[in-house]
């Protein structure tokens, strides 16, 4: 575009120096952005004797690593998380898709009854269903199960993934199921064998949000799990209090937890950003 | 008794909606029942107590001078400060520069970042004795500040971290929604040499408003429940100065181990998003419509 290459900002700078104001405010608005992330990951390896003074002194170190992962609960955290997010995502997926397909196909009292409720229960507050899910959870004996911290992580993703899935599935044309349905394919048949192919894009970034959102998770885990089924999230958390001064320790377990949440973005960002362009 | 398409349409949504039923209005139902009974661990018999949990809620001035404006006050800047930041990188990554890969994941970081580690992290950087904030506020001769044992700054450090970890989720929507716009408007606004601030205010915002709308309904919702950040930097502190609404449910059930208070308290908030949400919804459909 033209517009871009005529200068409208600060026109009385030379071209270089413009570019170099650009190029120094770009490193110092992504500066902004790494920097807790960059410290959390020096103070991860300094000895405890230097973890105070991070800005100063040369020493490194991976024992606080070391240390964590010979925690037996933290190990354990970590598995059931990642075996919780992995799980919660799958579940998600069957659920929603299905459920984002019919709001997009059908229209009629039915379907506005369907995105009325999921976009009342979008708005009600985590904390409103899962504080009496505390009882609910106890009384079905599912408090502190893997059961009963994944099915409520699928429950939540239900409305909004399934607003994100009807938004895809409205920019993909019917006619190719149509055709599949002439062709003699029931509709299960051109659903799963025609919408769901040509969707997937947008079902591998819900994929990833699903997982990245299951891991992050805190208030769930925090409620409706003690000590049978620790997650990595509560785990640091009740370090913040028990450990308060191991600070080489609790950077050590947040870059671990941050690591499989990197990958997946790593490895699904393209999928996201070209997921979302709805 | 229904038609073969109806049977379809039932069993695709049937999944979801089972799971709702149980996970969802069940808990909601039984949230209810406690908030009219004295469901105190004590008392085994929950007398049916009315509607004297809600009185001692909207009564309470922690709740009514404290936690409510908190709520609001955090939903509003939170909202407007990812809004503002994420829109203003949006539109920088919307322009072709070389490393502009390279920036658009780095500026991504804080979306993967679970909002309890973020916590940690600000934590650690605004500690009071070892924090980085204050190394190097002392180098430069001015004062260190106990951060977050004061209730402004620690409502400033709660605000800061969340609008940290909410403008990627501003900036990819917008950007998604930037690269969407038609190319059109954009070149005759350049043969007629339109100033970029020009183009902004006329051009792109009026297109881009429908999307705007959305992240801000979505994330307004969000915000008003923000419960990790705060329960991980102050667990609510100094005091009770920067507890929000899902704390305060969270501590009268929790930790007073009253949860017929606690329930009473998430039902009042429920009842004002839900409010503001219909609100919000009526708005989007306005301006999608117009």
């Amino acid at each position: 575009m033209a517009m871009v290459n005529r200068p409208t900002f600060l026109p009385w700078l030379p071209p270089m120096g413009r570019k170099t104001l650009f190029a120094l405010a770009v490193a110092l608005i992504c500066f902004a952005f790494a920097f807790p992330v960059l410290w959390l990951i020096l103070t991860s390896l300094r000895p405890e004797s230097g973890v105070y003074y991070v800005h100063r002194g040369t020493e490194f170190t991976l024992g606080s690593f070391a240390e964590v992962l010979s925690d037996e609960r933290i190990v354990t955290a970590f598995l059931n998380s990642a075996l919780i997010s992995t799980l919660a995502t799958v579940f998600s997926l069957v659920v929603t898709v299905s459920s984002g397909y019919m709001l997009s196909r059908f229209t009629g009292p039915a379907s506005r009854l369907w995105f009325g409720t999921i976009y009342v229960f979008r708005c009600v507050p985590y904390i409103s269903w899962v504080l009496p899910l505390y009882f609910v959870t106890q009384s079905w004996g599912l408090y502190d199960t893997y059961t009963g911290l994944l099915l409520p992580h699928v429950a939540v993703h239900i409305c909004f993934f399934s607003w994100l899935m009807k938004g895809f599935f409205d920019g993909i044309d019917p006619s190719m199921e149509y055709a599949a349905m002439i062709d003699g394919c029931t509709r299960w048949g051109a659903f799963i064998r025609v919408a769901v192919p040509s969707a997937l894009p947008a079902i591998s970034a819900l994929a990833v949000l699903c997982w990245l959102f299951t891991w992050n998770e805190f208030l769930f885990a925090l409620i409706l799990t003690g000590n049978r089924v620790p997650v990595i999230t509560v785990v640091m958390a009740q370090f913040v209090t028990e450990m308060g001064l191991r600070w080489n320790l609790m950077a050590a377990t947040a870059v671990m937890a941050l690591v499989p949440a990197f990958l997946v973005a790593l490895f699904g960002q393209k999928y996201v950003i070209r997921g979302l362009r709805i | 008794m229904f038609g073969e398409q109806q049977r379809f349409v039932l069993l695709l949504i049937a999944p979801a909606a089972l799971l709702m039923l149980l996970f969802q209005v069940v808990p909601i139902v039984i949230g209810a029942n406690a908030s009219f009974r004295n469901w105190a661990l004590y008392n085994p018999k929950k007398t049916w107590i009315g509607f004297d949990h809600y009185v001692a809620v909207i009564t309470d001035p922690a709740f009514l001078y404290v936690v409510l404006p908190n709520t609001f006050l955090f939903m509003v800047l939170s909202v407007a400060g990812a809004l503002v930041v994420g829109l203003a990188l949006a539109l920088l990554l919307n322009r072709p520069f070389r490393g502009q890969k390279l920036v658009q994941t780095i500026l991504l970081v804080p979306l993967m970042v679970a909002p309890v580690i973020a916590a940690i992290m600000i934590r650690w950087i605004f500690n009071d004795q070892f924090g980085i904030v204050n190394v190097v506020l002392e180098a430069i001769g001015l004062e260190g500040q106990p951060w977050l044992v004061q209730r402004w700054s620690a409502f400033g450090v709660i605000l800061l971290t969340d609008i940290w970890l909410w403008t990627p989720w501003f900036t990819l929507l917008l950007l998604a929604g930037l690269q969407s716009l038609p190319k059109e408007p954009f070149e005759a606004a350049a043969i007629d040499g339109t100033s970029t601030w020009r183009v902004f205010r006329f051009l792109t915002l009026p297109m881009l408003r429908p999307v705007i709308v959305v992240c801000v309904v979505i994330r307004a919702i969000d915000a008003f429940r923000t419960f990790d950040i705060v329960w991980t930097l102050t667990g609510g502190g100094p005091g009770r100065s920067t507890e929000l609404f899902s704390l305060y449910a969270y501590v009268h059930a929790f930790l007073n181990l009253d949860l017929g208070r606690g329930s009473a308290a998430a039902i009042i908030g429920g009842l004002i998003i839900l409010v503001i949400g219909v609100v919000l919804y009526r708005l989007v459909d306005r301006i999608a419509k117009a």
